[in-house]
């Protein structure tokens, strides 16, 4: 802020001077125009947040910690969340693990390495392409290769409907963000950098490891969670891939690898089948469901931009 | 240098969310009452809602029992339950040839049992006071296989008539919303409201009269159904009995004259079988799994009196009467005996 002001007052003197009295009217309608938008899109969000909350408010007023800690149940008063914020969380837990490796190890290979054939840039044409693909796309991947081909593996006594179906499904629909995010941010370190660093006689690994990655950091790391975010929210591959819809229990005693390839719910899948359900109760629940969904993905969000704060550098 | 190693910490981090997450799953239930294992659940949206609620109060006294239950469908559910995909089958309407040809050919066993009773409630909006009642021959003409193009309720009046309906419907825009044809409901409408036996009189072919109308609003969510009926004043509609209770404020419902004089669904009517839209819902119990002591147990506690005559009521179903929950029981018992 404190550096555009002193550029608009120069702005206007000359202005002024140029033009004399005259008022710049495409000028000021461009600006309203641009203000307009800026409304139109902050009401639409709170016209949303705002009837979610007014529906949501009879449970969040009078259950709000039993809300998030009790599991699915057939009965409105007694259902929950916590099974789906679990399943969410492992869910998202399995993309971070996954996903994110591979697709920043991708792009720096992609920006770093690979030299500007036919045939690379045929590739980035490719990834660029796939992460417009629509997620229920993903999802049909998902049922054919992980719940139905490797079944074996993904999930042997639940018929393939498993975490891990269901993680590397959001892990692939993810994948292409990451890895066109991270090119984005490591193109954006400046070339002179990477010239200081060869000209001192570094080789291209230290270059990447001590220079190029580091500056990078923050944007990678900015958009690594919100490709995050995009996989918590995501409803449509989880309900091709088998998702619980409707009651889901979850015993004690079972091995992490067991939890992995048992079945699951999420966040979003509960929030579809709730929505789907007769009566004043469900639509508070369903209502309730969505603010918690958007109170977790604006504590991610949160998190986003505390990590690019402290990683930010200047130069 | 310093940076990245911060980086690898935040990662680990993510990782340590996730596997908190992991244990946290981990740590319900406890103890070692009752049976432990698995039961698989699927089928139809219908039938879902009673199979959850018994599984749920099932898992109270046996919280080792890992159960699941989904509801994409009654053939979806049988699709899955053929291919021994699945414990149990929910399903709206009894097992189709093909279907048991299908579990024929995988060697799947199984057992039927009839859990509960629910109705089609056909309805419009609160607003309209036109129409209250309408025989076989009026459905035929508002929502069967003849009736594309039918865009005003007077418009049917003379299909209605020309089929033995009683007609005489108000001259105002006709708009339907109602399930589409992948749901159970859809079957059981067209099944139960005659429209198939008309139109198959009526020289359609069998595909052809097994069948609505083709241009009118579907949605697979009743919620989505109910809303149409609050908007217009004319609108017409149809969808499981119990949701159209829990949804009586919003709506309507016709009463249905199936030959013996107008009659509105309700517990009573649809128990009774005196309502002509009213149907059994079933589950299908695979042989080899009943052999699984959770899996008996579970439906032993299914059909029990304290499930079909408590909990099926609560999740807005009409119990079955007294004698045929002894036929379902009696069934389940010469299951058990055999295996």
């Amino acid at each position: 802020m404190s550096a555009i002001a002193p550029t608009r007052h120069v702005q206007t003197t000359v202005e002024l001077a140029l033009r004399g009295r005259r008022r710049d009217v495409a000028g000021r309608v461009f600006q309203g125009g641009l203000l307009l938008s800026l409304l139109l899109s902050l009401a639409i969000l709170i016209v949303l947040l705002g009837t979610s909350l007014s529906d949501a408010w009879p449970v969040l007023s009078s259950r709000a910690g039993a809300f998030v800690t009790s599991n699915v149940s057939r009965l409105d008063v007694r259902a929950g969340v916590r099974q789906g914020i679990v399943g969410s969380m492992i869910l998202i837990g399995f993309v971070a693990i996954v996903a994110m490796p591979l697709g920043i190890a991708a792009a720096i290979y992609l920006q770093e390495y690979a030299r500007d054939t036919r045939i690379n840039r045929l590739l980035t044409t490719n990834i660029r392409n796939l992460a417009g693909v629509p997620s229920i796309v993903y999802g049909i991947l998902g049922l054919v290769v992980f719940v139905q081909a490797l079944r074996a593996v993904t999930g042997p006594n639940v018929f393939g409907r498993s975490y891990v179906s269901g993680g590397l499904t959001l892990s692939a629909l993810v994948l292409p963000i990451v890895i066109l995010i991270t090119m984005e941010a490591l193109r954006a370190v400046p070339r002179s950098i990477r010239e200081a660093a060869y000209g001192v006689g570094a080789t291209q690994w230290e270059v990447v490891r001590h220079h190029v990655l580091p500056y990078a950091a923050p944007g990678i790391f900015t958009g690594a969670i919100l490709s995050l975010a995009r996989a918590f929210g995501e409803t449509a591959p989880l309900l091709l891939v088998g998702a619980v819809t409707g009651y889901l229990s979850t015993p004690g005693g079972r091995t992490p690898l067991e939890i992995l390839q048992g079945q699951y719910t999420s966040l979003p899948t509960q929030i579809f089948s709730w929505s789907r359900l007769a009566g004043d109760g469900w639509k508070a629940n369903t209502a309730a469901a969505i603010i918690v969904l958007l109170v977790i993905i604006l504590v991610v969000n949160l998190a986003a931009i505390l990590l690019r704060n402290r990683y930010d550098r200047r130069w | 240098m310093r940076t990245v190693s911060r980086r690898g910490s935040a990662i680990a981090g993510l990782a340590a969310v996730s596997i908190a997450a992991a244990a946290c799953a981990g740590s319900g239930g406890g103890g070692d009452e009752g049976q432990a294992g698995s039961i698989t659940i699927s089928g139809s949206s219908t039938v879902e809602p009673i199979s959850s609620f018994v599984a749920e109060i099932f898992n109270e006294t046996n919280p080792n029992v890992q159960i699941s239950v989904d509801g994409p469908g009654t053939g979806d559910g049988f699709q899955l339950f053929c291919n021994g995909e699945i414990d149990i089958s929910d399903a709206s309407r009894p097992i189709a040839d093909e279907e048991i040809k299908a579990c024929e050919k995988n060697g799947v066993e199984y057992t039927e049992l009839e859990v509960a009773l629910d109705g089609v409630t056909v309805m419009t909006s609160p607003g309209n006071s036109a129409v209250t009642c309408l025989d076989d021959g009026d459905i035929y003409a508002l929502f069967g296989p003849e009736s594309d193009g039918i865009d005003t309720w007077a418009g049917a009046t003379s299909l209605a008539m020309e089929v033995g309906g009683n007609g005489g419907f108000p001259d105002a825009p006709l708009e339907i919303t109602a399930p589409g044809e992948e749901s159970g409901t859809y079957d059981t409408f067209i099944e139960l409201s005659g429209i198939e036996d008309i139109g198959v009189d009526r020289g359609l072919s069998e595909d052809a009269a097994a069948a609505l109308r083709k241009d009118y609003q579907a949605s697979p969510n009743d919620n989505v159904i109910i809303t149409a009926m609050e908007g217009s004043p004319s609108a017409l509609g149809f969808v499981g009995f119990a949701f159209a209770e829990e949804a009586a404020d919003s709506i309507r419902e016709i009463q249905i004259d199936g030959g013996s004089g107008c009659v509105g669904p309700s517990a009573e009517t649809i128990a009774d079988g005196s309502y002509p839209l009213s149907r059994p819902l079933y589950i299908y119990v695979n042989s080899k799994a009943a052999a699984r002591p959770e899996i008996a147990a579970y439906v032993d506690y299914y059909t029990s009196d304290e499930a079909l005559k408590t909990l099926v009521p609560q999740v807005g179903y009409v119990a079955l009467p007294a004698d045929r929950v002894e036929a379902t029981r009696s069934a389940w018992a010469s299951a058990t005996a055999t295996s």
